[in-house]
């Protein structure tokens, strides 16, 4: 069987099948987790925003299984929103991070530990 | 599922974790991996068990999901940014495969759209901008902030306590029944796209012209659900009222229900996520353009005024 039609298959019986809205919803949780733990443990800044964007796609993988397990689409909506606030955040973090990197030519956030006014 | 399995697994898991974020090389990092992967697969098994389901159903979404939080875990734990950019692009693709075994297709490419192809862009972007080149392929040539964790014990523990309450929230009593009453509400799930057509005007025409090629006009309110199909009673060219059953591949398809939704449903919040895209974009002008200091003659000559010359005649 095709993986085409082993999909096509899928996607028909899938309405029964509360084990994979389980498995969806663990692994978005999972995901979630891991991008957290990143955003807390890594020094350069540019993964560390990569690292929000994780956590965005851990909820948005949240949101789509609710929105199939309601029959709404409204959980999809709010992943348009989802993606809209992250191109926002991508767009301005990146530039504070350029301006940063070139203040103190590092990366690193530990440069930036006792901020002040200067 | 009893609370000592989900508890296990997720030390386990955190324990993987920790040891693939400390060390960079050596066989700590093998380690690190095995306990890691064991954890997810007692993970995986535990909340499985706690839900019945189907064959194929369960096993595409494991190899999207693992393939997913492996490449998570390289985003998190990789010592060149570069690659942990680019392992996100595979966390993407592996979401969009998810998204589309729950019948959400437009958001899987949407999603490979926006992310892979524009804002990890951006960020390899801004990645080439402000890192120093290293000559050096091994992890050693990566910088020092790359290299060593900040406090990974800590941020563990308080990832995997989160990671416990959220997955037992999953698989408790509780959740699992609200998943299999609403599971049950999905035989109505053709009675609500059949309501969603009917919102659709021109596309409710079309489809009855696609019945009917006489059709005129259709007659509103008069869509009455039937399971996969419907009947509709339309005006027929000759002024003649005749009643016709929709097929079921004249439901509307998931990109359709999502417009219609954000259009009809959320029209405000629309308006304001374009502000938020117009002001995100005046932001990054406003904060990364170079800061050129002008000295008041410079800022004259620009402003189209006569430099000041009287200044050293004052003195």
């Amino acid at each position: 069987m095709t993986l085409l039609a082993v999909l096509a298959e899928t996607s028909e019986t899938a309405s029964g099948d509360s084990r994979m809205l389980t498995i969806c919803m663990t692994f978005s949780a999972l995901i979630f987790v891991i991008g957290m733990f990143g955003f807390l443990t890594r020094r350069n800044m540019i993964v560390m925003f990569l690292c929000t964007e994780l956590m965005f796609q851990g909820v948005a993988l949240a949101m789509v299984t609710f929105s199939r397990l309601h029959l709404d689409v409204s959980g999809q909506v709010f992943v348009i929103f989802i993606l809209t606030v992250a191109a926002a955040e991508a767009a301005l973090a990146l530039g504070l991070v350029i301006l940063l990197n070139r203040r103190r030519q590092t990366l690193d956030v530990g440069a930036w530990s006792e901020i002040r006014e200067c | 599922m009893t609370p000592s399995i989900l508890y296990t697994a997720c030390i386990a898991s955190a324990i993987g974790l920790y040891l693939l974020a400390r060390s960079s090389n050596g066989p700590a990092r093998g380690i690190g991996t095995l306990i890691g992967l064991g954890g997810l697969a007692y993970l995986l098994v535990g909340v499985m068990g706690s839900s019945e389901g189907g064959t194929y159903t369960s096993i595409l979404p494991l190899i999207f999901g693992i393939i997913g939080v492996m490449a998570a875990v390289r985003v998190t734990t990789h010592r060149r940014p570069v690659f942990a950019a680019l392992y996100f692009v595979l966390v993407v693709v592996a979401s969009a495969g998810l998204f589309l075994l729950l019948q959400a297709e437009f958001m899987a490419f949407a999603i490979i759209i926006v992310y892979a192809g524009a804002i990890l862009i951006t960020y390899l972007f801004v990645l080439m901008l402000a890192q120093q080149s290293t000559t050096d392929d091994s992890d050693s040539g990566a910088s020092w902030y790359d290299r060593t964790p900040r406090e990974p014990a800590l941020a563990v523990l308080a990832g995997f306590i989160m990671l416990a309450a959220l997955t037992q929230s999953i698989t408790e009593a509780d959740g699992q029944a609200f998943m299999k009453q609403s599971i049950e509400k999905s035989s109505q799930s053709s009675t609500i796209a059949w309501q969603n057509l009917e919102r659709l005007p021109k596309q409710l025409t079309r489809a009855a012209k696609d019945v009917q090629p006489d059709t005129k006009e259709v007659i509103s309110g008069s869509l009455t659900p039937n399971g996969a199909t419907a009947t509709i009673k339309v005006i027929l060219e000759n002024d003649q009222e005749a009643t016709l059953t929709l097929p079921a591949s004249s439901q509307p398809a998931n990109n359709q229900n999502v417009g219609l939704a954000l259009v009809a449903d959320f029209p405000v919040s629309l308006e304001l996520a374009g502000v938020i895209l117009l002001m995100a974009m005046f932001g990054a002008v406003v904060l990364a353009r170079r800061q050129i200091e002008l000295g008041e003659d410079e800022a004259r000559e620009l402003a189209g005024m006569q430099p000041t010359t009287q200044r050293g005649g004052d003195e």
